[in-house]
């Protein structure tokens, strides 16, 4: 299964990236990609959604950081969408809970990104 | 294949490139789930083998390139499974990461922290004879006495 990343943006300097399938060492250059070219384009305010994701390793975790990195680097932020519990799993053993803010749902996330 | 002690043998050596671990990962799918893992545990194998599949990439990326082979060895016992995960890349010519640093969190430390937390047993590999490094890990059947 591939990575599709489908990107959209609800309101000015906001984009909401869509994922679906996995995310590896082979996919995820493609949304590190995304996301550097969102920032680039002024979109700071980036909301992830992992509800479609099947699969997420280390080098995807490290994506999302970097991008987390970048976003508020530009005083921008970044947020995602999580219900899958397997998913959810993965980010409560590696500690990263604590660094993410993750929503059950893109009205949460519109809502408290400022 | 089997070992004179009833072990069964599944192994699959896969390319040193990214877009090969998917392929690891199907397979130590099937095999897992023939055991009597519950969905968790197969899901935790899954992922740390593609963990130890993607180190290895990256380890063989970093030295000889891409005609590098990552070789995964399946051992089947009725009571646990055992993965050797290696390749036989070079030793890299720097020191590896510290893994309390920013970076090392980012891009390397986070493999080997979930395969540690993912799997019952973990060792490294490194064998002088054949040259080979990697690692080996070990998950057990829950439901199994030990």
């Amino acid at each position: 299964m591939q990575l599709k990343v489908d990107t959209r943006s609800p309101r000015e300097g906001v984009a909401v990236i869509v994922l679906s399938g996995e995310v590896d060492v082979y996919t995820s250059p493609r949304l590190k990609q995304e996301m550097v070219d969102l920032l680039n384009r002024g979109q700071v305010n980036l909301i992830v959604d992992l509800n479609g994701v099947e699969y997420l390793d280390s080098t995807g975790l490290g994506v999302l950081i970097g991008g987390l990195k970048r976003a508020r680097e530009r005083e921008g932020d970044l947020r995602l969408i999580c219900e899958n519990m397997r998913i959810l799993r993965i980010f409560e053993i590696t500690g990263l809970t604590k660094i993410f803010e993750i929503d059950r749902t893109e009205e949460d996330a519109l809502a408290k990104l400022k | 294949m089997s070992t004179q002690d009833g072990e069964a043998v599944v192994e699959l050596t896969i390319p040193g490139k990214p877009e090969y671990v998917g392929v690891a990962r199907l397979a130590i799918l099937g095999v897992a789930s023939r055991m009597r893992f519950s969905y968790d545990e197969v899901e935790d194998i899954r992922l740390a083998v593609g963990e130890a599949c993607t180190t290895a990439i990256e380890r063989a990326n970093g030295s000889r390139g891409p005609d590098q082979e990552v070789r995964v060895r399946c051992l089947i016992h009725p009571t646990r499974l055992v993965v050797e995960v290696s390749d036989s890349a070079p030793p890299p010519a720097t020191a590896e990461p510290d893994p309390t640093t920013e970076t090392a969190l980012d891009e390397r430390g986070l493999g080997g922290v979930l395969i540690r937390i993912l799997m019952d047993d973990v060792q490294s590999v490194d064998e002088s004879e054949t040259g080979r490094r990697g690692v080996r890990m070990v998950k057990y059947v829950a439901s199994a006495a030990r």
